[in-house]
């Protein structure tokens, strides 16, 4: 019966109940998106960086190396030589080294050269059907890439110069699909993987054909110099043996000068701290129609309040305790908040996979709105919190109420 | 039943002096004043809704000075029902829900003397509609009901009639008799409203000292 009471009040004055819902609403959809984008790039991002312990490229930006190699979304910073690296590989304090080769798309889904410990170890994905590549041309797809682009065991097609898509072709670089991975969940469900001489093949190809621009041309020109003589990778990803090596090798591939060195933790810590400020002012944005929307509340209870002493005064006539009143009064604040948040927690998982969508094609990252982090539970028990505050002053004023005298005052 | 002793209360500085009352079960009192004469304060002390400056309340041979505000509440609730000159509901809720909202209160529910009631009043079709789509004198007989929802032993009423018209005054005057009567219950007004002076055997007047 208070329930009913409770709601039917609530309803009765719609215009005012649903300012202070949509408010309370608005602010805990954006609380909630925050997190959940925030949350998800940080798992993103740390599940994937603390599988390399240190990526080696080409000279350039520390953070593009990472962002290239380890995650995918930015461009190569060059090429190495295989000769180079050499060292990296038979060091005692190195316990696995992978190369990765990069160049060539396929309907923008990256076509990694590599090994099979890229497969094996570094991501311990399972083939879910096929075998693992062994002759050049054949290329392992990625789950989601099998998926999307609705490839099977036996298909073949040719793969675009670049990383991003193009409208040319390697004509003569005809790949065939020779396994499928199981989901994994992680970056690798994205990527096809083929073996470094893949990748050799196809460039030594089109560099004879010459069929692109200029620019890249010239670039590719004397990329391709040392072909003859050595091989070239996009990047090297290594794994420690020894806590110790931290100290030894990023010092002794920084002092190789065509060489960097790029901690992926520490890349990635750097640019979430750079994400952070623009997170932080979303916040405050939400913080402050959380604030409004209390008022909001407290207005809107208050003038309803007002509106109803003469009811409030004639329950405590026909027998309700001032208990009854409080408690009454604190169930509407309740109820008008845990609607708003609710509406709000849905909104922002609602929209979280909307956007999902739109995210996961274009960093080919998944996003999801249907992960729940426990922030929410607590966002959901601070609002009804601050709806029951709201509830608190009018509810007090209520439990003051003279009754002769209040409904001594005829409207 | 109903016995008041000495009862006296201050408004507005001065002191109001009340007659001593000896109501029996089932017996019907009107009492007459000007306004400015007190009554309804009279009224408020007798059922409990505010405090006298002296003298006692007695109902049932309990002294309901004694109790304790939460006490008091529970107890008006189940023994006393009140008519007021302006009815006031719970604004939101459908004239059904505010009857079974006041046997809530007390911790009753008897929808079929809720529906005889209504059906008493003529107004048994109109319990779904809210409050505010009913007229004056419909309002006033809803709340007559109200105060009978509970099948209390007292039913006092503050001015009932004086805010409706001849029709509805004489409609609203005949139900109060009738449906206490009915109930068994005693029952008080008080009115400067002399249109009713005919309904009552015994009245009592009170003057300005």
């Amino acid at each position: 019966m208070l329930l009913k009471l409770a709601w039917r009040n609530i309803i009765y004055r719609p215009f005012s109940s649903g300012l202070s819902i949509v408010l309370l609403a608005s602010s805990i959809m954006i609380i909630v998106l925050a997190l959940l984008t925030m949350q998800q790039l940080e798992d993103k991002f740390d599940e994937n960086a603390n599988k390399v312990d240190l990526v080696v490229g080409a000279k350039g930006s520390r953070l593009q190396l990472v962002l290239c190699n380890i995650f995918h979304i930015d461009n190569p910073t060059g090429n190495i030589n295989l000769e180079d690296i050499d060292f990296l590989s038979k060091h005692p304090f190195v316990k696995s080294a992978v190369p990765i080769s990069l160049g060539d798309n396929y309907k923008s889904y990256r076509i990694v050269g590599t090994q099979e410990s890229f497969i094996n170890n570094l991501y311990s994905s399972k083939l879910a059907v096929g075998k693992l590549f062994k002759k050049s041309q054949e290329v392992v797809l990625g789950a989601n890439v099998a998926k999307t682009l609705k490839l099977k065991i036996g298909d073949s097609f040719y793969g675009s110069h670049g990383i991003e898509a193009s409208l040319h072709q390697h004509e003569n670089a005809k790949y065939k699909v020779v396994g499928i991975l199981s989901p994994t969940g992680q970056i690798i469900d994205n990527l096809l993987l083929t073996s470094l001489q893949t990748i050799w093949d196809a460039h030594a190809d089109s560099h004879q054909k010459g069929s692109f621009d200029l620019k890249k041309e010239i670039k590719h020109d004397h990329a391709h110099h040392h072909e003859k003589t050595t091989k070239e990778i996009t990047a090297l990803l290594i794994n420690y043996s020894s806590p110790r090596a931290k100290f030894s090798i990023p010092g002794l591939v920084n002092k190789k000068k065509q060489l960097i060195g790029a901690e992926p933790a520490i890349e990635i810590q750097r640019l979430l701290d750079l994400i952070y400020p623009a997170v932080k002012v979303v916040s405050i944005l939400a913080w402050f129609i959380f604030g409004l929307s209390f008022l909001s509340m407290l207005v809107t209870m208050i003038n309803s309040l007002k509106d109803r002493k003469y009811e409030v005064a004639m329950m405590r006539v026909s027998g309700a305790t001032s208990k009854i009143v409080i408690f009454s009064i604190l169930l509407e604040g309740f109820l008008l908040s845990f609607i708003g948040s609710l509406i709000g927690l849905l909104m922002g998982h609602f929209l979280m996979s909307i956007m999902g969508v739109y995210l996961t094609n274009s960093y080919h990252y998944q996003f999801t709105g249907f992960i729940f982090n426990t922030l929410e539970l607590w966002i959901l028990l601070g609002a009804v919190l601050i709806g029951v505050i709201a509830a608190f002053s009018p509810a007090i004023s209520s439990y003051k109420i003279d009754i002769s005298r209040t409904l001594k005052n005829k409207i | 039943m109903i016995l008041t002793k000495d009862l006296s209360v201050k408004y507005d500085n001065r002191i109001i002096n009340f007659p001593d009352l000896d109501v029996k079960s089932g017996e019907h009192v009107l009492i007459l004043g000007k306004s400015g004469s007190g009554k309804t304060s009279f009224l408020n002390v007798i059922g409990g809704l505010s405090r006298p400056y002296s003298g006692y309340v007695s109902i049932n041979s309990k002294t309901i000075s004694s109790l304790s505000k939460n006490q008091l509440d529970v107890f008006r609730g189940l023994n006393i029902g009140f008519v007021f000159q302006t009815p006031h509901f719970v604004k939101s809720l459908s004239i059904e829900n505010n009857l079974l909202l006041n046997q809530f209160l007390v911790g009753k529910t008897n929808k079929n003397h809720l529906n005889r009631l209504l059906e008493k009043v003529g107004l048994l079709n109109r319990k779904d509609d809210l409050i505010n789509n009913l007229s004056e004198g419909e309002k006033q007989r809803i709340s007559i009901v109200r105060s009978l929802i509970n099948q209390p032993n007292i039913i006092l009423a503050d001015e009932p009639t004086s805010a409706l018209d001849d029709e509805n005054c004489k409609i609203a005057t005949d139900l109060l008799i009738e449906l206490s009567k009915e109930n068994n219950a005693c029952l008080i007004i008080v009115t400067h409203d002399s249109r009713l002076k005919s309904k009552f055997n015994q009245y009592v007047e009170l003057d300005v000292t």
